[in-house]
């Protein structure tokens, strides 16, 4: 998928960028070879969401599932994508040492979740992923699954972006390296309970990244955070191709062209055809943590 | 253990390590060319087993499925004097940024929790089946154990598994 014309970050000439993505030997081919399943997708990335109305909800979407998958039901995949209003999260294990400040007197709020992975931060302009897909539909291999939504991010950078970004074996996310540092660009920390997935990931897009100063991200003390517009801003300035600024109403276009295509990307790695839902408003105005 | 098969490098590894494990002590006495199954226990098809001793039931998760998640970094589990319902969830173990439920194959009252995990959780990968204990459980139903399987079947079962994949 091309950027469109008129956005100026898309007048990178094609020399400055490598186009092509590593592919793992091993993994994330899908199983089915043909999309004939569904998965409903609840399209929120135009809005900030709280984090515990939508942690609720997913939490109810997972109910939902397991009395389906015991009832020898059928259980389609369900996608979530949105942003956050700021917010800390933490995982199953996180320590606080990650935290560079006292948990209560934190800049924001903190919510310990469910999910595997250290601290990490979702704010407006990270573009957020909850897959809540049942592994049985699929491959019952979470390293696999893992893998799987990695890929999907390395295909949209690729193909969208031409930026060339990677998994770092033993660190989980994905990874813009070499010439313009070691950034991680996408964090991913899910749930699995009885073969349904929940969390996910999370991809910055033009986020500002301050807040990632103010914990240890991932608890990965050496390593950097990048956004997606920011890597575009360095390799326009490094390349002298035009203007580095952009305006609010090419920020928001980023935003929905990262959606579409991590849509699309998805949809391919997962082999799934998406069908667009209308959002249930209420189980957003309840909040049962 | 909410998992079946986990693809993954560690298990191949362990393929050519744990080749040589087959003349190891008398207790192992059915083993796998790349996890270990032990008598005297009762398994569940989510990976737990049983070992049950008088009032005593203690549970954990089996070499299958440790070699499968890899290394397991950390680990959640009751309070003893809570309770667990067979097939329920009653804890979590995380690796690779991925949490799992781990499930109860008994029902019954937690009369102990295996505190050394939360230091070490590397246990369960070392040890599954002594040091990696997780909870100790007093049977409400102790005929829920006999629809549990035994090391036979649960050799098969896993042997089915990973050709399924």
């Amino acid at each position: 998928m091309i950027l469109a014309q008129n956005l100026c970050f898309r007048t990178i000439p094609t020399t400055c960028i490598i186009v092509k993505h590593q592919k793992e030997p091993h993994q994330v081919n899908p199983v089915t070879q043909t999309k004939t399943k569904l998965c409903e997708c609840f399209d929120l990335h135009k809005e900030l969401i709280p984090y515990g109305k939508a942690w609720s909800w997913q939490k109810q979407i997972v109910k939902e599932k397991k009395t389906l998958v015991q009832r020898n039901e059928d259980c389609p995949d369900t996608l979530i994508v949105l942003q956050h209003d700021p917010v800390y999260t933490m995982g199953t294990g996180s320590s606080e040492k990650y935290l560079n400040f006292d948990i209560k007197e934190a800049p924001f709020d903190v919510y310990r979740t469910e999910r595997g992975g250290e601290v990490t931060y979702h704010g407006p302009g990270q573009l957020v992923m909850y897959p809540i897909i049942n592994l049985r539909n699929h491959k019952m291999d979470l390293h696999w699954y893992l893998r799987a939504l990695e890929e999907v991010v390395i295909r949209v950078l690729s193909s969208t972006f031409s930026i060339k970004a990677s998994r770092t074996e033993g660190f989980t996310g994905v990874w813009v390296g070499c010439d313009l540092g070691n950034q991680k660009l996408a964090a991913i920390g899910v749930r699995v309970s009885k073969w349904i997935t929940y969390h996910g990931l999370a991809l910055n897009v033009n986020t500002d990244l301050t807040p990632f100063s103010w914990i240890v991200p991932c608890g990965l003390r050496d390593r950097q955070v990048g956004s997606i517009k920011g890597l575009l801003q360095e390799s326009q300035l490094s390349t002298r191709c035009g203007e580095a600024d952009t305006s609010n109403s090419d920020d928001c276009e980023l935003i929905d062209i990262s959606y579409r295509s991590l849509i699309k990307e998805f949809s391919e790695v997962f082999q799934l055809e998406i069908c667009q839902k209308a959002i249930p408003m209420s189980e957003l105005l309840t909040e049962n943590n | 253990m909410a998992l079946r098969m986990w693809a993954s490098s560690t298990a191949n590894a362990l393929k050519i390590s744990c080749a040589s494990k087959a003349h190891l002590s008398p207790a192992f006495s059915l083993s796998r060319c790349f996890s270990t199954v032990l008598d005297g226990l009762k398994y569940a098809e989510s990976h737990e087993w049983v070992k049950h001793e008088g009032a005593v039931a203690t549970i954990g998760i089996t070499d299958h499925a440790q070699d499968h998640l890899g290394e397991v970094v950390f680990v959640e589990l009751p309070e003893a004097g809570g309770s667990v319902t067979k097939g329920k969830g009653f804890g979590a173990v995380e690796s690779v940024k991925a949490t799992s439920d781990i499930n109860s194959p008994i029902s019954g009252e937690v009369v102990e929790v295996n505190s050394k995990l939360t230091e070490t959780p590397g246990l369960i990968n070392s040890s599954p089946y002594e040091d990696g204990w997780m909870i100790k459980v007093k049977p409400s139903s102790p005929s829920e154990l006999e629809s549990l399987m035994g090391p036979k079947e649960y050799t098969k079962f896993c042997e089915e598994e990973d050709a399924a994949h």
